[in-house]
């Protein structure tokens, strides 16, 4: 039998396009009350005073909480720097200011949404301002305001990679490119806004059904600003509606839980329900970072690159969320998947009063690849090297070292996808490697519309990094009499959207030799799944594939020794990582890697400086291709989410207030605006420690898109540019000089 | 967020139609496709209080074949519709390709031609394609009607020379004169979005190829849709070179049009647009004319 490798439908299908299926705001419960947020609405100040007896008096008004009823009132996904609630009285310190305009400060409850929103009005509070820092370059100054007193610094990730002599190689260097590269913020524009529900379940344990991406981890995080004890909190998460690692930090969970808790002890036993309308949520959540990326790269005449020295700059806006492991990977990904034998990079991640910026699909390996890429490109131009040979000549092999000194893991295939990419796209090995046959320029006839070819090839990782600990559970249940009549499998994964439901149903039956239909799935529920990991790192189908292989095995095993019904757990754990080392970065990164290459076609206007994608080829190393229409479905997605962040969106920030706080201000694409045609090169070369070879592949189409567009615009213009997004008026000015 | 409160009447005839109107005065709206009046309740930039729709009035739906080659367009008639018309784009083949323009299916499936019109969006396409195509309008109220040309209508952003009791009945469309050509030109940061800047240009030649009248109408770039004077006088009687057209759209651009600065674009950029756009449109439409 072979499930593994077949376009099943998704589980999820029949309900989500019959409308059955229910997702966080879809929930209701008799009595419930509703919540409504203060935000701060000041990008940084202190609350000087905050009054909230007329908003509790409103008729209505169930209750009001603030800072002083948060019990432990911190949290965060990498360090609790950030308050439940800020203001007055609050049980840390430095908790009683805002340093974001989606600092949350007060909670009212009531018995309508409206009542809820006409009361906020009524809370009456004073801020003391202080300066508002929004360039990460300028918060890094010594001398500059402190967003968090107690830490001493407003950088809080720093990181080093010191391989070989960066300063001598460059002597030796035949040709020196360099770059100030410079990638915007973009947000996730998820389908459904934050939303949830939260009550005492019949067993007193608070519980919230929401959307997020680690059932576990925002268990813990609620119980530790609840003060409360991890069983008696309770995470459901039902059908998502898209995460993108915008829900990776949280935004509704915390407070959803207390305003039920509070609640409660009051004696006031009524579930709590929350919808964010779109401006709260895009307030409301984090961005994908900023990054600052000044590149130097030197190389012999043959194209090998002997040297890069980086300085990686990341804007964390107002507090961590997952700064720090961003940077560890753009930190890794801005040298790219090459063997260059002297490397130097510097990294920084810096709090400012942007919005807190955090997980976003390629977790830093955009900006890392951007940087790379950009310059590999540049670096072919000078030396008159085909960007695909040029690439050739400095890809990494299997033993071949990193920059932080050790080897990729086995299944090293980057060659192989880069050739596969390249001969899609027209390019062909001749006897002084490859190129582009002449007369493959495309014209388009008209003399203000330029039509430029590019490439681009990144690697990605799959699966936490640098020591984080990595594991994830599977429960398997067999129950039936002498035949299996059916399989429950348990397990904590979030479907998002992606498709991991389906994908673990199909390795359960696959590893139980069951029919997928005997099959029974409970996901994501703390109270009966364990820890499975978020969903996140590219990791789901590779971990839970690992764990449910396990779990299987031994189920099977009990069911052969008649227990009944069969039952058996079991925990993946991959190969260990190891940090950074602080001076020279020597590290083992990643357990496992995906590798990825993309040639693209646009199309400029010259004259009016729009930008069309026309074509984009996309190979993909997937190991195995657990569902392909799934894998294809990915690839579309990423290029398209990376389309928005290469050309059209334009997340605006000025003074630390967001400008674009609308769909119709933050303009991301349509079906109306994606490339006219995506071709995906699936290949499975298989992962050795992958689950039927799999290896993770949901990030990985994003990552060259964006530096295979800026090199396809040069092939058109004969420009470089060096900052995106491609808007118009950045292109026509960029011409114009 | 849910519009303030209102009442609600749905007349099945234009006499009860305007007889309603009549009595509601400044206190009545017209609901035609609602893809602008509703989301403007919604979030209580509109507060009528009484809604007067036309959407069971059945003899306000129709395209009708005018004697003289044009075209008569109820107002209720869906843009959707407009656009998939054989008759209109045999007549006219520009509008089918301007309407195309205007958002999405969806919309273009409620909204309506008229319903465009009276809204008079100045970054809309309608109203500046009823400019250019030197379009009449037939206004009735209980009792009376007028008729109105199109460049007399639109009086500023939102506003145009309705009365509150008096309703837009028909568009009628004069046939195009022979030798001539159309073109559209906009562009606009999402497809399916308002112009950041657009033209409509219309342009008749005679036998020599001269330029014997041009109409362009910019839209999206002013308070209203501005009918250039500046292409008339530069280019009627004359051969349009590519010079003359440059020339035209660089006044255009420099002395016609007063764009503004929003999140998508500054002043300058759609300035520069109106410029680019003029020439290109200018240039086609010529091309096209026979
Ligand atoms: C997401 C979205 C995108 C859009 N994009 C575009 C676009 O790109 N380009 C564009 O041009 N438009 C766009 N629109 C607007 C759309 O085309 C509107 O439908 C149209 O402008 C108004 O037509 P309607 O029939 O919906 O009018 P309604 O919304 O019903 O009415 C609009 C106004 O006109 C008045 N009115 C309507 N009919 C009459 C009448 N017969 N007599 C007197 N007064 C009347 C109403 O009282 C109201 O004040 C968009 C709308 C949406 C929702």
């Amino acid at each position: 039998m072979s499930i593994v490798g077949e376009s099943v439908v998704r589980v999820d299908a029949i309900g989500k396009v019959t409308g059955e299926t229910l997702y966080p705001g879809d929930f209701n419960l008799p009595n419930q009350a509703y919540m409504k947020i203060l935000f701060a609405q000041h990008p940084h100040a202190i609350i000087k005073r905050l009054d909230t007896s007329k908003a509790e008096q409103y008729p209505g008004v169930l209750a009001v909480f603030t800072a002083k009823d948060v019990p432990n009132n911190e949290y965060g996904l990498i360090m609790p720097d950030q308050p439940v609630l800020c203001g007055p009285g609050s049980t840390k310190p430095f908790a009683d200011r805002v340093r974001f305009i989606g600092d949350q400060v007060a909670l009212v409850i009531a018995e309508t949404e409206q009542i809820a929103a006409e009361a906020l009005k009524l809370i009456e509070i004073e801020y003391e301002a202080l300066p508002v820092i929004t360039d990460p370059r300028e918060a890094m100054k010594a001398d500059a305001i402190l967003m968090h007193p107690d830490k001493g610094s407003n950088v809080f990730g720093r990181y080093r990679i010191r391989k070989g002599d960066v300063e001598k190689a460059f002597q030796q260097a035949d040709v020196i490119v360099e770059g100030y590269y410079q990638t915007p913020a973009q947000e996730h524009a998820y389908l459904q806004p934050e939303a949830g529900l939260s009550f005492i379940d019949e067993a007193g344990r608070v519980t919230i059904i929401v959307g997020g991406q680690w059932t576990h981890e925002d268990q813990e995080q609620i119980a530790h600003a609840l003060a409360l004890p991890l069983d008696q909190v309770r995470v459901i998460y039902p059908a998502i509606g898209g995460a993108f690692g915008g829900r990776e930090d949280m935004s509704v969970q915390v407070v959803l839980a207390l305003a039920a808790w509070r609640l409660h002890q009051r004696g006031i036993n009524r579930p709590v329900k929350i919808i964010w309308s779109r401006e709260e949520s895009i307030i409301g959540h984090h961005k994908r970072h900023p990054y600052f990326i000044r590149a130097k790269w030197g190389a012999k005449r043959d194209g090998k690159v002997i040297a890069a020295e980086m300085e990686v700059i990341a804007d964390g806006g107002a507090y961590a969320y997952t700064s720090t492991k961003v940077l560890g990977n753009a930190t890794l990904m801005c040298t790219g998947p090459y063997l260059i034998p002297n490397v130097k990079v510097d990294s920084y991640a810096v709090y400012t009063n942007n919005l807190p910026n955090g997980a976003f699909r390629g977790f830093g390996g955009p900006q890392g690849a951007f940087a790379a890429e950009m310059q590999m490109n540049k670096l072919a131009e000078r030396l008159g090297i085909d960007p695909v040979e040029i690439r050739m000549r400095n890809l990494l092999d299997e033993g071949d070292l990193l920059s932080v000194g050790t080897p990729l893991p086995p299944g090293v295939s980057i060659k192989k996808v880069v050739e596969a990419c390249a001969k899609a796209a027209g390019w062909e090995k001749g006897e002084n490697g490859w190129h582009r046959p002449a007369g493959f320029q495309v014209e388009t006839g008209n003399p203000s519309l330029k039509r430029g070819i590019g490439f681009a090839c990144a690697f990605k990782n799959v699966g936490f990094s640098f020591g984080a600990p990595e594991n994830c559970w599977a429960i398997v249940e067999l129950h039936g009499d002498a035949e299996i009549e059916k399989a429950v499998l348990y397990h904590a994964a979030a479907e998002v959207g992606q498709g991991s439901h389906t994908v673990l149903v199909q390795m359960a039956a696959e590893a139980l030799g069951l029919p997928m239909e005997k099959v029974e799935l409970v996901a994501a529920d703390t109270a009966v799944t364990k820890n499975s990991g978020s969903v996140s790192a590219s990791r789901m189908t590779f971990m839970a594939g690992n764990a449910i292989r396990g779990a299987a095995e031994r189920a099977l095993e009990a069911w052969k020794n008649e227990e009944r019904p069969a039952r058996a757990e079991f925990q993946y754990r991959p190969p260990k990582t190891t940090p950074y080392d602080p001076e020279t970065g020597k590290s083992e990164p990643n357990f496992a890697y995906g590798y990825v290459a993309e040639a693209v076609e646009v199309e400029v206007d010259i004259e009016t400086g729009q930008v069309r994608l026309v074509k984009v080829i996309c190979a993909d190393d997937v190991g195995k291709a657990v569902n392909p229409q799934q894998v294809q479905g990915q690839v579309e997605g990423a290029v398209v989410q990376a389309a928005g962040y290469a050309i059209l969106e334009n997340f605006i920030q000025q003074d630390g207030q967001v400008l674009t706080k609308t769909l119709s201000t933050y303009l991301i694409p349509t079906i109306l605006d994606i490339p006219e045609k995506v071709q995906s090169i699936v290949l499975e070369y298989a992962d050795p420690r992958g689950p039927w070879g799999a290896r993770g592949m949901g990030e990985m189409p994003y990552l060259p898109l964006a530096p295979a567009v800026g090199a396809a615009i040069r092939n058109a213009t004969g420009r470089w540019f060096d900052q995106f997004p491609y808007t118009p008026e950045r292109i026509l000015s960029g011409l114009e000089e | 967020m849910k519009p303030a409160p209102f009442e609600y009447y749905a007349p099945t005839s234009v006499e009860e139609a305007l007889a309603t109107l009549q009595s509601l005065g400044y206190d009545g709206k017209v609901l035609a496709g609602g893809q602008s009046l509703i989301p403007a309740m919604n979030f209580r930039m509109a507060r009528p209080a009484a809604l007067v729709d036309l959407n069971k009035v059945k003899e306000l739906f129709y395209i009708k074949p005018t004697s003289d080659g044009g075209l008569a367009i109820g107002t209720m008639t869906r843009d959707s519709v407009v656009e998939k018309d054989p008759l209109v784009s045999e007549r006219f083949p520009i509008v089918p390709y301007v309407v195309k323009h205007i958002a999405h299916p969806q919309i273009r499936n409620r909204g309506t031609f008229g319903g465009a019109i009276a809204h008079a969006d100045p970054a809309a396409q309608i109203p500046a394609l009823s400019v250019a195509l030197q379009a009449r309008f037939l206004v009735r109220k209980q009792g009376g009607e007028r008729w109105v040309n199109a460049e007399d209508f639109f009086m500023g952003p939102f506003m145009t020379v309705l009365e509150p009791e008096e309703m837009l009945a028909e568009v009628v469309l004069p046939p195009m004169a022979k030798g001539s050509g159309a073109s559209y030109q906009q562009v606009s940061r999402q497809k399916g979005g308002y112009a950041q800047a657009a033209v409509i240009s219309v342009v008749v030649v005679d036998e020599n190829k001269r330029c014997k009248d041009v109409r362009v109408v910019l839209f999206s770039v002013g308070e209203t849709p501005i009918l250039s004077q500046t292409a008339r006088k530069i280019l009627v009687g004359n051969v349009p070179t590519a010079e003359a057209i440059a020339e035209v759209a660089e006044k255009i651009s420099k002395d016609e049009v007063d764009p503004g600065t929003d999140i998508h674009g500054t002043a300058e950029y759609r300035r520069h647009l109106v410029k680019v756009l003029v020439r290109r449109g200018l240039t086609e439409a010529f091309e096209r004319a026979k």
